[in-house]
């Protein structure tokens, strides 16, 4: 941790105590005020450029400020006339304004909520999980509309049970099918920014954490249990806590008579289809059992036949402690490990019950003395505000990978702290600095923009539905869509139009911007489907047909649509070759309707600028 | 010599032209007679171009189990319920649920003896994609990619590598777009929205148009990002207007032959895989899923083996027909094997150690087995064959040098494969 970080947190402290009273980190003033905090990055940012000698680029038009901040914060590009009023607005803090007012729209919680499922569901291991991942999201999207703190809303996933469908916490536990190592890696991965999960196999190549540390990890999370729950309609899975004593589960096995009694409802000496569906548990494997054990055929179990069952050989899924795998011998059972936190190096008490063991998981990574936990979530907002990170990577940060503008990063994190992990907070200290106001411009000394890095702003591509939802504003539909689709079982959430277009244009968010690229059939979908085409026709009543019958003037017209589909107005130049292209056409619908065509599928239309 | 290369390869990552490349070096360096080893295999590259060599590599998605396909241990515990079948070669058996492939044996090599340290899902998929292990800096290409780059026809109107399935590390990394793979989820339909919207001569003055409006973003800083879209563009255009699209579609299949394929997303894809290949796509990747057998190995490895077994057979044999089959080669395997342990679920669960895979056609000698497994399964016995090893082998089916060096982001040469040698026994 740096010294920095160590010093405010101990003037808090004494601040606390110098007053007696209850008094919350939040209200200490001095490092939460956003507009300071942007203040004091801008000055460290600037100090930095300067001494490699670039001069930072200038601050954005107020057009591409709000298609910007309209995008981050809402999720789709403004209307117009949205455009118009933020263009006359004559208050020099109207910046500052409008971030307030885009924070505190519902919008904001539906994109971010959007971006998270995203996040975690585009790296789950359990397919199954996928049609659910709508629960996931209508869970964090009211913890965003609540203004949850950031802490709370880790804790509340990491500590999570219950069935899927009804709380939505338990997304990250169903998306790895609550493989504990799967977890593991995840957990660091998305809270803390750091990759130990490479140490799964051998000590982490680049890094200091070796492969115990790894495992230790992975033991927090043996007792979860991921199961889908039989007979359910629609299917759905519950997570739950796996406590039984070592023995408990297996003394049962020791006893099969009294089992046996337990389960013959009928009392005929035999155990049909029938009383086995009255165990959950036994159900579920009652075919499988009957397949091994079923001797005579008379597809029931006898006294006999249930006792001469083979015992289930004691794998990993029946132990309520974590092994870490023997990579000589795999079939050993491997060595048993105690959850210890590889941030702090602290070993939690043994033989802690499962929800115990999440807990204080979920503890360490929230303290405010694991500077990994705020640094990832500032680092990771920040990279996907501005398009470039504290570090080449949101997911792989750590103590040896490089940094850059640290004491920047550093400055963040404090404050985030400080504000009691407040959501808002970061997007409004963020939002208000120069760093994200730049224009694209690569400055004066700089070559070329990818290595402009802070001192201009980088082309950001949107996500699938950033681009949908300014699809439809652009049809007309100003409010956006924000209904969840929640499947009822596998495929059921591929076939609604939205989620065909998700499926096609979305991608991992946490893949690093100059690794975000289109592919083919998005730009088949975009220059061909009939989504585009009833889009840009000049017939019916249309965005465009209603243009061209409110302007006769073509450039005027011109002009409207670029402020419609690109939020700003044409240069001299697109004006000139559009005018061209009218008259060339010589058919005043068909060249507009051409024009449309070109502007929505221009690789501005898809990016960030 | 080796030098030049490398700064006219560095060159490359900003859009130089290898054709031109190949060009500069045809006319000094062959007159000269001055022309190094590397020199001569991308020469060697120019002219396979022509001749068409291909891979038509089949994914078994999640790990299949080597004791359930290729690799079947009938006299050991660990084998399982899994009995086994005589194949056309005497003393190669294999696992009963692949009847067909039995019967083609004589043109496969299988493979007993692959090893690898990696047992994530994620992880050793993109391994056996790119050659590399991930690392959080550098995105690797895949192998298909890199054969694309390196055969591929630069004058198709149809992406020159297509994958039917998305698996990881199956992009192009930091080749670039151009070199991405066509990502496909359907077999045997048209691609979607390749319809044109508008007619013909109207598209193209939409598309002239198109170019001309994306240059002022591209000066106002968003350069390689316009580039990239006008790349992609520009295919997908290609595309629309190529009369080889109908390629994609199998309505004009004789029903014999699709049947032998199989009516299964398998059957389909490998149908489609070898209309590609005829039509001159150099990679193409067909995605079997339901590997990850944890529970209830058995049955399910039957199931899927009821499309794959067919699909696999009937590629080999209607390749052969056409006389296609010694320049593509076609490769089964996937990211690991599985634990020669039976677990409590009758699954089995991920082991890199040991695993099985097969090769057939691209000068490939059928009817061997490389390689050989301990009794229990626990080992490699025999020849263990590395990544890097199944790369290189790979490579020199189809004419590419492995030894390749592109300009990776990190401004560092990297070979399409690190260390490694080809297995020659497969080519002997």
């Amino acid at each position: 941790m740096s010294r920095n970080f160590q010093v405010s947190l101990l003037s808090l402290a004494s601040l606390t105590l110098s007053f007696g009273t209850f008094c919350s980190p939040a209200q200490a003033a001095k490092p939460t005020d956003p507009l300071a905090v942007a203040a004091n990055v801008d000055r460290i940012l600037n100090e930095n450029l300067a001494e490699e000698g670039v001069a930072p680029a200038d601050l954005t038009a107020d057009e591409d400020f709000l298609r910007r901040v309209s995008i981050d914060l809402t999720g789709r590009i403004p209307t117009p006339a949205e455009m118009t009023r933020f263009g006359l607005d004559p208050d020099p803090r109207k910046r500052e304004k409008k971030i307030e007012e885009l924070l505190s729209s519902p919008d904001f919680a539906h994109n971010w909520s959007a971006y998270w499922r995203d996040v975690i569901f585009m790296r789950a291991t359990e397919q199954r999980a996928q049609p659910l991942q709508g629960v996931f999201q209508m869970w964090i999207r009211e913890k965003f509309e609540n203004n949850a703190p950031w802490d709370e809303i880790v804790t509340e996933m990491l500590t999570s049970t219950g069935d899927v469908r009804d709380n939505g916490a338990t997304g990250l536990f169903l998306a790895h099918a609550g493989d504990a190592t799967e977890l593991a890696s995840e957990t660091s991965r998305l809270f803390l920014g750091i990759q130990i999960q490479c140490a799964n196999c051998h000590d982490h190549p680049t890094d200091t954490w070796t492969r115990q540390q790894f495992h230790e990890l992975a033991a927090y999370f043996p007792r979860v249990r991921v199961q889908q729950r039989p007979q359910a309609m629609p299917p759905t899975f519950e997570v739950s806590s796996f406590d039984v004593n070592r023995s408990g589960g297996r003394e049962i096995l020791n006893n099969p008579e009294r089992l046996f009694r337990g389960l013959d409802q009928n009392r005929d000496g035999k155990l049909s289809e029938q009383e086995a569906k009255r165990a959950q548990r036994f159900a579920a494997v009652f075919q499988r059992i009957l397949g091994v054990g079923d001797t005579d055929q008379d597809g029931m179990l006898s006294l006999e036949e249930f006792k001469n069952l083979p015992m289930p050989p004691q794998g990993r899924r029946q132990t309520t402690e974590y092994f870490m795998p023997n990579l000589e011998d795999p079939a050993a059972p491997g060595t048993r490990l105690d959850p210890v936190f590889f941030v702090d190096g602290d070993a939690a008490p043994r033989e802690m019950r499962d929800i115990e063991r999440r807990t204080e998981l979920a503890q360490k990574v929230t303290d405010p003395n694991n500077e990994w936990f705020a640094k990832s979530y500032v680092n990771r907002i920040w990279t996907e505000l501005l398009g470039v990170g504290f570090y080449p990577l949101v997911d792989d940060m750590g103590p040896l990978r490089d940094v850059r503008h640290e004491e920047a990063l550093e400055t963040l994190a404090e404050g985030f702290v400080a504000s009691g992990y407040d959501i808002r907070w970061v997007f409004r200290t963020i939002l208000n600095s120069e760093a994200y106001q730049r224009t694209l411009d690569t400055p004066s000394g700089l070559q070329t923009n990818d290595s402009c890095e802070l001192a201009c702003a980088t082309p950001v591509r949107l996500r699938a539905e950033q681009i949908l939802s300014s699809l439809m504003m652009l049809s007309g539909q100003t409010e956006t869509d924000r209904d969840i689709p929640v499947g009822r079982g596998p495929g059921s959430r591929r076939n609604s139009p939205q989620a065909q277009f998700v499926a096609l244009f979305g991608f991992d968010p946490s893949t690093p911007q100059d690794e975000v690229s289109g592919d083919i059939p998005q730009s088949l979908f975009m220059m061909n489907s009939p989504l585009i085409s009833q889009l840009v026709s000049s017939r019916g009543n249309g965005p465009l047909a209603r243009l061209l019958r409110q302007y006769d003037s073509d450039e005027d017209a011109l002009r409207e649509l670029y402020v419609l589909v690109l939020s700003r107005e044409p240069s001299e130049y697109e004006l000139n070759k559009c005018k061209e292209y009218i008259y060339d056409v010589q058919n005043r619908n068909e060249a507009f309707e051409d024009v449309m065509w070109c502007l929505v599928n221009s690789s501005e239309f898809i990016t960030r600028r | 010599m080796s030098t030049s290369i490398h700064e006219l390869i560095q060159w490359g990552r900003r859009g130089f032209s290898r054709r031109r490349f190949l060009h500069t070096v045809s006319a000094a360096g062959v007159a000269a007679g001055t022309l190094g080893f590397r020199d001569l295999m991308s020469l060697q590259a120019a002219d396979l171009r022509k001749r068409h060599k291909a891979v038509i590599m089949l994914w078994m998605n999640g790990g299949p189990s080597q004791m359930e396909t290729f690799d079947p241990k009938p006299n050991h515990e660990n084998g399982g319920e899994t009995s086994v079948i005589s194949t056309a070669v005497p003393g190669i058996r294999i696992a009963e649920p692949w009847s067909q492939i039995a019967s083609v044996l004589d043109r496969c090599a299988v493979i007993r003896s692959f090893t690898n340290k990696e047992g994530n899902h994620r992880r050793a998929t993109y391994q056996l994609h790119t050659g590399y292990v991930p690392s959080g800096s550098v995105k690797h290409p895949s192998l298909g990619s890199n054969v694309a780059q390196q055969i591929g026809d630069e004058n198709l109107d149809i992406p020159t590598v297509v994958s039917i399935g998305r698996p990881d590390g199956s992009g192009a990394g930091f080749l670039g777009v151009e070199y991405d793979p066509f990502f496909i989820n359907n077999p045997g339909q048209r691609p979607d929205n390749t319809q044109m919207a508008v007619g013909g001569d109207r598209y193209q003055r939409r598309l002239n148009l198109f170019e001309s409006l994306q240059q002022d973003f591209a000066q106002r800083g968003a350069d390689q990002v316009v580039e990239n879209h006008n790349a992609i563009y520009g295919k997908a255009a290609d595309l629309v207007r190529s009369p080889r699209l109908s390629a994609f579609e199998l309505d004009d299949e004789p029903a014999s032959l699709r049947e032998k394929y199989g009516e299964s997303q398998f059957g389909r894809g490998c149908l489609l895989a070898r209309r590609l290949v005829e039509q001159g796509v150099s990679y193409v990747e067909v995605v079997s899923n339901g590997w990850d057998t944890h529970f209830d190995n058995f049955d399910r490895i039957g199931e899927l083996a009821g499309q794959v077994d067919p699909a696999t057979a009937a590629l080999i044999l209607d390749l052969e027909d056409r006389g296609m089959l010694d320049d593509t080669l076609v490769v089964w395997m996937g990211e690991f094997g599985r634990t020669p342990r039976v677990n409590g679920r009758g699954g089995r669960d991920h082991f890199p150690r040991v695993f099985n895979g097969l090769m057939a056609g691209g000068g490939v000698r059928g009817g061997q087995v490389i390689g050989a497994s301990t009794a229990d399964g626990n080992d490699i016995l025999d020849r263990p064959v590395s990544v890097p090893d199944l790369f290189h082998s790979i490579c020199h089916a189809i004419g590419v040098d492995p030894e390749f060096e592109n300009m990776s982001p990190l401004g560092r040469p990297m070979k399409i494969v690190e260390g490694g040698s080809v297995v020659n026994e497969l080519f002997s």
